[in-house]
């Protein structure tokens, strides 16, 4: 199968090529063609696509008319509309990076644009694929932990370094709010796929590196019409040198007890003389390599991969709802789909 | 003079963990419960029981009120009243204008309050306090604390009216907390789940620093089953702080039946337990005119997040501190 990478922007591009490349049915060839604008010292373009060892085209038509049967969207996240639409009137299959979109106009946009075309679209929750979710979702839908009551969940990473742009409101539609909500507001929307979100209350700062435009810090209350609340911390608050990028927690309150969910988990733990850090060496699962399971999976069989460009607009606006919060102060409807 | 005596009232689930705190600590305790309990409670830990509140207030020279929370006023005033030093259990009242007639009764009297927010003796939160302090971490901008636990079985907790609910009884703690690592609370939001008067129950509290920093506060009230969890992310410019009550356990056994396990547990040590060190902190503080860890203050901000995030609640919406009556 032939599989594009729209834009080296969004750093997990790089994973994606490396399990793509790997992969005996997959060719992989990458478009960057935007490297030459990002900050200097930023990789990116051709020299990157070598280094990975994955073919290069120059401009983004040049890879649409090799005809690629899937892409995969990386850019800026204010940039996936444009580049899903042409991707999508181009006839190729669509995994988007989260967030979907950061407005409601181009997240409709880019979930019309599949429509029209015929193809598929996919959001990158890359988390939903984690075994032990799964077995959780059982759990949780099959009610052997009683009324499901509350949430409370942390997704806090590293301030992404390598590329500027995650904490330019301009490109990234806002910061750690933006980009760490949603993969959480997709968890629960997974574990109760009747439920809306109806309400979000949300606070947010700047005290973790001032200097950059975008908040790095929030909290997102979120209520839902079955009943259950949730908090999530999305907070770029791990620091610079910490010796991995973050992580995600759950934390699942229900009537009969409680369920931690940690995903990122499984490491071995140590300390190296060598650079005087610790060591921490995870071994857990390859989210990445599973959801392109799904992905490409979905495209072979025709049928439509989850999480959807559907799933990508709901967890959307409930970020939407926490900026207008975090605007007025005071608690904000979600929009229904 | 060395306070030498404590009157202690109520004989309920604190009242015996405070009772052997001050026997360790040397003093003489004479206690004093509506319920009849007293005897109970002496046979058990030691002290003296005695018959009446007049009689514990003659015997006195630090009063330690340990009853349920509506009571809180009435008794602090009497002790007040009897120009006896005060210890308070938290939360110090269910408003924070009982709060604030507490103080003002005991600065009138001339005598010292201290509200019992013991969780900044437990180590782990001191720790994490000075670090903070001493600027370890940079300026705070984001953090976490959660409080899980068994719901507890005397009835009266599960009464908003008696007890203020989950949010003013449990929680308080780590409203207590965030504030003094983060400084005053300007506003907050909360939801809750689940019925507080009958099952399981939580609640998800924001709030928001005059200083910027965001804290999330989530307290579960569950089965008698839940063992007991609190932890803490404290999240700053220049670094970060976590703890998980269930990590770092200095002795613990596997293979045993229950039976075994708890015979092989030790009991807790009073001397070191931060219960008696908090006790220490005030009789420390009254004896020699310093301040304690904590403050009636202190105690008042807590009763305000508390009573701001039970408005949230039933309002389901932000609720500025300045615009509590």
């Amino acid at each position: 199968m032939r599989v594009g990478i729209i834009s080296f922007a969004h750093t997990h591009a790089l994973g994606y090529a490396s399990i793509l490349r790997d992969r005996a049915d997959v060719e992989c060839v990458v478009t960057d063609p935007g490297h030459v604008d990002r900050p200097a010292g930023e990789s990116g373009g051709r020299e990157l696509a070598e280094s990975i060892g994955v073919g290069y085209a120059d401009t983004l038509e040049e890879l649409l008319a090799w005809r690629p049967e899937a892409v995969i969207v990386c850019s800026e996240n204010v940039r996936h509309v444009d580049d899903v639409e042409l991707a999508a009137a181009a006839g190729a299959h669509i995994l988007c990076e989260k967030p979907l979109a950061t407005t409601r106009e181009d997240a409709s946009r880019i979930v019309d644009a599949c429509e029209r075309a015929g193809v598929l679209l996919m959001t990158a929750f890359p988390v939903r694929f984690t075994a032990q979710y799964g077995e959780l979702r059982h759990r949780v839908r099959s009610g052997a932990m009683g009324e499901i009551l509350s949430i409370s969940g942390a997704n806090n990473g590293k301030l992404p370094v390598e590329r500027a742009w995650f904490a330019d409101p301009a490109l990234a539609g806002g910061g750690a709010v933006a980009d760490h909500t949603v993969h959480i507001a997709d968890l629960v929307f997974g574990l109760f796929p009747d439920a809306e979100a109806t309400e979000v209350f949300a606070v947010a700062n700047h005290l973790l590196k001032p200097a950059r435009e975008a908040e790095t810090a929030g909290l997102v209350s979120i209520r839902y019409s079955n009943g259950i609340t949730a908090v999530i911390d999305c907070s770029w608050s791990v620091p610079d040198h910490y010796p991995t990028w973050g992580g995600l927690t759950l934390r699942v309150i229900a009537e009969d007890g409680i369920a931690e969910l940690a995903p990122f988990a499984e490491r071995v733990d140590g300390f190296t003389e060598l650079d005087r850090s610790p060591l921490w060496l995870p071994y857990g699962q390859d989210l990445d390599a599973a959801m392109l399971d799904e992905f490409l999976g979905a495209v072979s069989e025709g049928r439509q991969p989850t999480p959807s460009g559907r799933d990508g607009q709901r967890a959307l606006e409930v970020v939407l709802a926490a900026y207008e919060s975090i605007e007025t102060g005071r608690p904000a409807a979600v929009r229904a789909l | 003079m060395k306070p030498s005596t404590v009157g202690l009232v109520g004989a309920g689930g604190i009242a015996g963990v405070h009772l052997s705190g001050w026997l360790s600590l040397g003093f003489e305790v004479v206690v004093h419960a509506n319920d009849g309990q007293a005897p109970v409670l002496t046979r058990r830990y030691g002290g003296r029981a005695v018959g009446s509140l007049d009689e514990l207030l003659e015997a006195a020279d630090i009063v330690d009120v340990a009853t349920p929370t509506h009571t809180h006023r009435a008794v602090v005033e009497r002790a007040a009243e009897a120009r006896k030093h005060v210890v308070c259990e938290k939360p110090m009242a269910l408003t924070v204008a009982d709060s604030a007639a507490m103080i003002a009764a005991c600065e009138g009297a001339g005598v010292r309050l201290f509200p019992a927010h013991v969780v900044r003796y437990f180590p782990a939160y001191a720790v994490m306090q000075s670090a903070v302090a001493a600027g370890r971490i940079g300026r705070p901008a984001v953090q976490r604390y959660f409080r899980i636990g068994a719901a507890p079985s005397r009835p009266w907790f599960r009464d908003r009216t008696l007890s203020g609910g989950m949010a003013m009884d449990q929680m308080i703690h780590d409203f207590d907390l965030a504030r003094w690592v983060a400084g005053d609370v300007e506003a907050v939001y909360a939801t809750q789940a689940g019925d507080e008067t009958a099952s399981s129950t939580t609640v998800q509290a924001i709030l928001r620093h005059r200083s910027g920093t965001v804290s999330h506060i989530n307290g579960v009230w569950g089965r008698p089953t839940l063992r007991f969890h609190t932890g803490f992310s404290v999240a700053g410019s220049e670094g970060l702080l976590e703890h998980d009550s269930l990590r770092h356990g200095v002795l613990g056994y596997d293979g045993l039946s229950d039976a075994e396990q708890a015979s092989y547990l030790p009991p807790v040590d009073a001397s070191s337990s931060p219960y008696t060190a908090e006790l220490s902190d005030f009789a420390g503080a009254i004896r020699d005119g310093r301040t304690a860890r904590v403050s009636a203050e202190d105690g008042v901000e807590a009763v305000r997040i508390a009573t701001a995030v039970n408005r949230s609640l039933d309002e389901h919406t932000a609720i500025a501190l300045e615009d509590l009556a």
